[in-house]
């Protein structure tokens, strides 16, 4: 990047739909961190759980590369 | 007239009435039953996901739609782009944000959602810069697995 470019470092970003998205674990996640960043809270991991609940059958167990379905925020 | 002639004629006259009775013709056939109608197969949604718009603004709605649609921002605004699909199945969704001065090109962001539809959606994709947006020209491209869908060039004043 040329020098007389801004610094954009500090952006910040994010994204919702109304549709479902699917989520790719990734090391280190938690449905209470997916639900944080995706629902602004991570006491709404339980909604992750419930839509997942066809491939997940412990909330504290997931895995990298695993796919969530992450239900429309309401 | 004759009275032999019309026994004559009244007797032939019976006679073929009588073999006309006695012919023995098959039932007609049955009309044949209607060809079962094919109906024309019914046309198949469009396979997929397509982006039918994608609108610029400062704000969104529950339904993720922007509310006031503007190319045009001040630097402390959250920038939103609206993302409106037709069609159903899996897709990736990705907004690529990008400033623009001279001939120069910085990339400010990217991000991604891989959605599952059933039908039409919106989609919203953001971008804050806690200390202000320089002024400037800047751009946001969106693509569908992929594939460039839409863009929109934008404006911080």
């Amino acid at each position: 990047m040329s020098n007389d470019m801004p610094d954009f470092s500090n952006v910040k970003g994010g994204s919702s739909s109304t549709a479902t998205k699917i989520y790719v674990v990734v090391s280190g996640d938690s449905l209470s961190k997916i639900a944080k960043r995706e629902y602004g809270s991570a006491k709404e991991w339980k909604r992750i759980f419930e839509a997942n609940k066809d491939i997940l059958k412990d909330p504290d167990k997931i895995y990298p590369r695993q796919e969530l379905k992450i239900p429309p925020k309401e | 007239m004759d009275t032999r002639i019309l026994c004559t004629l009244l007797v032939t006259a019976a006679l073929a009435l009588a073999a006309c009775g006695k012919k023995d013709e098959p039932a007609p056939a049955p009309a044949p039953a209607p060809a079962p109608s094919v109906e024309p197969a019914p046309t198949p949604a469009p396979a997929g996901i397509a982006v039918s718009s994608v609108t610029a603004g400062s704000a969104i709605g529950a339904d993720k739609k922007v509310t006031v649609a503007s190319d045009s921002f001040a630097p402390s605004d959250t920038i939103y782009v609206s993302v409106d699909t037709t069609g159903s199945g899996t897709a990736k969704l990705d907004a690529k944000w990008t400033y623009h001065k001279g001939g120069n090109v910085a990339v400010v962001k990217e991000d991604s959602m891989t959605i599952d539809t059933a039908g039409p959606a919106t989609h919203e994709f953001h971008v804050s810069k806690p200390d202000g947006w320089p002024a400037g020209d800047y751009q946001v491209e969106v693509m569908l697995d992929g594939m460039s869908a839409g863009s929109k060039k934008l404006t911080v004043k």
